[in-house]
């Protein structure tokens, strides 16, 4: 594909076309998910209006985190599979807002989904890391490792959970946007990290780009490698565990997304990361509305993660198995 | 004690205030393990081509990343132009240095376009965005290393000679008054070799850059250097013009084998031959 | 023993009736009754036990959706389900525009929700008998039912005294009331004391064979062994009422020999799901239930001439 020059006049464009496109998206969301025309009186507009608004700003916000977070797992990690899940953050922030909401209190359990991120990923760091070098291999099996331990340990709290305690646990594990929770606060609070996490991201892209080719030409061409990483695996794991706080843990937004958009853009991620912020969010209102149609038509709930995972899952295998086997090998 | 006397060519090149480069008393070691630099001290002239020699593991490749600002050596300093290595900004410090590390990851399939452009981003905002300078000097670049044609090829689908020449033309894309290399004909046919010490030799005639260049290939070195320095043990056992350094006496006890030096009658530089007891 | 088990029968009776004692509110929402606002009253059921108690005050006319979960009276059925307090289709809640909402849930995010749309939402409870009849009353005062909440509860508590009376004089037996094991899993769930189901057993004539105060607590074969129940029954309904699931429950009772009840041919599998719903049908409950522990009891004739008026 031809390289472009990278300009700013170019960067504003597509920032604005991302955002035009996400805007029709949700807008379009909105109204075939809510169905407006349908509704006998304004009361009742009003409220469906105000509900799928907020359904589709909390999958948009979910969206961008999750595919920023993914994003910036593979760049640093210079491999194409690393993503929230794989490198157990997403089981972190799970496990901590399940301990969280169970025993102390759901209006703190989004808290606890940070720390449970940003913890996990401290241990990840701590144990594959030598001489302030990561071994990619060793992370991503420490992950591995780190996803079974917590898997167990969901799986032991709620069995120590109370029966009817039990239901709700399953349920937020499939990942589900529809849910009750302290809404719009959080909305809001998300929404803020994810764009606060681009603008960040943006201006690490060029790192991006240069620790993928190799952390001595990084460091050579005036990257702090150690502090790049730092700031990234923090921010990442905050805007993964808000998205697992406000949503569940939904699987496959951070890998599918950004294969995605590496197929159209190329691998130059000061291309990647503004694309990520609207692509991820577009990507998960169809998810959700998708989701919210076979709701309507069966009147039976689908949760937007079991979605994203029953498709994103063999969409990635044919993805692996064809034209993005070479890059998907582990280096 | 490792001071270079100024050669005729040194001379004919205008000397703005001292050597290019210079290390004094570098000391290094990578946690408590025994140190891998012991009071190290080189310097590089101003349009010199610098050959790093010395045997495993005698600490070339970590005394690259400490000239480069990679590592910071436990005692002692480093000087770039008289102005301390330390007190540079990084990308202050990557618009005037450039480095050709010995691997390069061809992860999420990057271009070659795409690679030499990344040799701009010191030279870019915080965003990145590129002027028409940036792309001038990439193209510049891609001309000098002959890599025009492979432009739009993916960094994996290179043979390693051309790969070590995009490497290069990242290198100078950066638009480096020094280039450090490590061991970059390792693993290239004998035609490679040349080619990628050619190319240096111009860069440093034509451009006045200095190239600090690690090699294991002791001929190669004599061949195109103004200068040597070889390492052993942590500190350089000698250093001087190729006739100065690989004499028998040098070599023998630094690699433990006995050597023959001859002189190549074409271009009057040394070359050296292993004579192991039979 | 005895005296024991007939004031544990009389003592919630005693807390069913008391109840009816006016203005001890249970801590719901106090407001002008729904319909005073002027819109006709218009219900959300979100519990099957709340829609059954909706029913028998005569308000099944009013109720415009329930629960998944909801199935008594049949009529129920023809309803529109709109998901539960897990799930709910709030979308399907804004069409049928309900004005009040009548649920058992302890998250309040559900409530919240539900007074975001306009409907009021009045949470519940029926851990126990005596929170039931106050969720009753609770009901009658948000619908201006009173008098049929008062004619209900006085109708449970008739319920209740009739099978007490008719256990008068006999011994009391030590029953443990489960629920099927789950497939692959040899652990039951039991009733554990301070339940509704215990206080049922106490009103039927037993004592809980679980000893301790809990609220569906999981055991295992051992566990049943040691806690000796004289008699077993099993509440196998829904997936577990056909009679080849009863028969593989049987069998599996019929490994542990080391259990009296097992040993006598005491252990009873019964299908009546409403066996542990606290509602209008907890006298009938109380009733199958003493009739299956104690089946020398007395008929039910002479109990109800001696117990008129």
């Amino acid at each position: 594909m031809k390289v472009r020059p990278f300009t700013s006049r170019g960067y504003v464009i597509s920032i604005i076309v991302g955002l035009v496109v996400w805007a029709v998206v949700a807008a379009v969301a909105v109204g075939v998910g809510g169905r407006l025309w349908a509704w006998g009186s304004a009361v009742q507009v009003r409220n469906v209006l105000a509900l799928r608004l907020e359904w589709v700003m909390t999958a948009s916000v979910v969206g961008s985190g999750l595919a920023l977070a993914g994003l910036a797992f593979q760049a640093l990690l210079r491999n194409p599979l690393a993503e929230p899940y794989i490198l157990g953050v997403s089981g972190g922030a799970g496990l901590a807002f399940i301990l969280g909401s169970l025993w102390v209190s759901i209006a703190w359990s989004p808290v606890f989904g940070f720390l449970g991120a940003l913890a996990t990923v401290a241990i990840v760091y701590a144990i594959s890391q030598r001489r302030g070098r990561l071994e990619p291999y060793t992370l991503l099996l420490t992950g591995v490792i780190i996803n079974a331990f917590y898997a167990a340990a969901i799986m032991l709290v709620t069995a120590l959970a109370k029966p009817e305690q039990r239901g709700d646990i399953a349920l937020w594990m499939m990942g589900n946007i529809g849910a009750f929770g302290p809404q719009w606060t959080l909305v809001v609070v998300v929404g803020a990290l994810a764009v606060g996490v681009a603008a960040l991201f943006a201006m690490l892209a060029k790192g991006f780009n240069l620790v993928a080719v190799g952390e001595d030409t990084a460091g050579a061409l005036g990257v702090d490698v150690g502090r790049l990483r730092i700031v990234t695996f923090v921010a990442a794991s905050l805007v993964t565990g808000a998205s697992v706080a406000l949503a569940g843990p939904i699987g496959f937004v951070g890998l599918i997304c950004p294969h995605l958009l590496r197929m159209v853009l190329g691998p130059d991620h000061r291309r990647l990361v503004p694309a990520a912020l609207f692509f991820g969010a577009t990507f998960l209102v169809l998810a959700d509305l998708a989701a919210c149609l076979w709701e309507g038509a069966t009147n039976r709930a689908l949760p937007v993660g079991v979605l994203t995972a029953m498709c994103g899952g063999p969409f990635f295998i044919y993805l692996l198995r064809t034209r993005w086997r070479r890059s998907a090998q582990l280096q | 004690m490792a001071a270079l006397g100024p050669t005729p060519v040194a001379a004919a090149v205008p000397p703005a205030g001292g050597p290019a480069l210079s290390a004094r008393d570098l000391v290094f070691a990578y946690g408590r393990a025994r140190p891998v630099l012991n009071g190290l001290s080189l310097q590089a002239g101003r349009a010199r081509l610098l050959g790093i020699l010395g045997p495993n593991g005698s600490g070339k490749t970590t005394l690259l990343r400490i000239l480069v600002g990679l590592l910071r050596p436990a005692a002692g300093e480093v000087r770039l132009a008289s102005v301390r290595l330390a007190d540079y900004p990084r990308e202050a410090l990557a618009r005037r240095v450039a480095y050709v590390p010995q691997e390069t990851h061809a992860a999420l399939g990057f271009t070659v376009l795409e690679t030499v452009l990344m040799g701009r981003s010191p030279h870019t905002g915080a965003l990145g965005f590129e002027a028409s300078g940036d792309w001038l000097a990439v193209r510049e670049a891609l001309r000098m290393t002959d890599t025009e044609a492979l432009a739009e090829r993916g960094l994996d689908e290179l043979s390693g000679g051309e790969r070590q020449r995009v490497i290069l033309a990242r290198a100078l894309a950066q638009a480096p008054e020094l280039v450090l290399l490590d061991e970059p004909t390792a693993f290239l046919d004998i035609k490679h070799q040349h080619t990628i010490y050619g190319l240096l030799r111009r860069l440093v005639r034509e451009r006045g850059m200095t190239v600090v260049c690690v090699s294991h290939d002791l001929n190669l070195a004599a061949a195109y250097a103004d200068e040597l320095v070889l390492l052993d043990g942590g500190r350089a056992a000698r250093a001087g013009r190729p006739e100065e350094v690989l004499r028998p006496e040098v070599l023998a006890p630094v690699y433990g084998v006995p050597v023959e030096v001859r002189t190549d009658e074409a271009t009057g530089r040394p070359y050296v031959l292993p004579r192991p007891p039979a | 023993m005895r005296t024991r088990a007939r004031s544990w029968a009389a003592a919630a009776i005693l807390a069913a009736l008391a109840a009816l004692a006016p203005g001890c509110g249970d801590g719901a929402p106090s407001a002008p009754p729904a319909g005073g606002d002027g819109r006709p009253l218009r219900i959300l059921s979100l519990t099957p036990n709340v829609t059954e108690i909706l029913f028998a005050m005569g308000l099944g006319d009013k109720v415009v959706a329930r629960s998944t979960y909801c199935s008594y009276p049949p009529e129920v059925q023809a309803l529109p389900a709109v998901g539960d307090t897990l799930q709910l289709n709030l979308q399907e809640v804004i069409r049928l525009e309900p004005t009040v909402a009548f649920l058992i849930t302890r998250r309040d995010e559900v409530p919240r929700r539900l007074q975001g749309l306009g409907v009021r939402a009045v949470p519940l409870q029926s851990d126990r008998m005596g929170q039931m009849v106050q969720s009753i009353r609770t009901i009658g005062r948000e619908t201006g039912r009173e008098a049929a909440a008062d004619a209900l509860i006085q109708r449970i508590g008739a319920d209740l005294d009739a099978v007490a009376r008719r256990l008068q004089g006999l011994p009391r037996a030590r029953v443990l009331f489960a629920f099927p094991m789950t497939v692959g899993s040899s652990r039951i769930m039991v009733a554990g004391r301070g339940t509704f189901v215990d206080e049922l057993l106490s009103v039927a004539g037993a004592e809980n064979a679980y000893p301790e105060t809990a609220d569906w607590p999981t055991v295992g074969p051992q566990q049943v062994v040691a806690l000796a129940p004289e008699v077993v029954i099993i509440n196998a309904t829904g997936d577990d009422a056909p009679p080849d699931r009863i028969q593989v429950i049987r069998r599996a009772w019929d490994g542990l020999p080391a259990v009296p009840a097992v040993a006598s041919g005491r252990v009873h599998v019964l299908t009546e799901s409403y066996l542990t719903i606290p509602g209008p049908r907890v006298g009938l409950a109380a009733r199958r239930l003493a009739e299956t522990i104690h089946p020398d009891m007395p008929p039910e004739g002479p109990a109800r001439t001696e117990g008129g008026p």
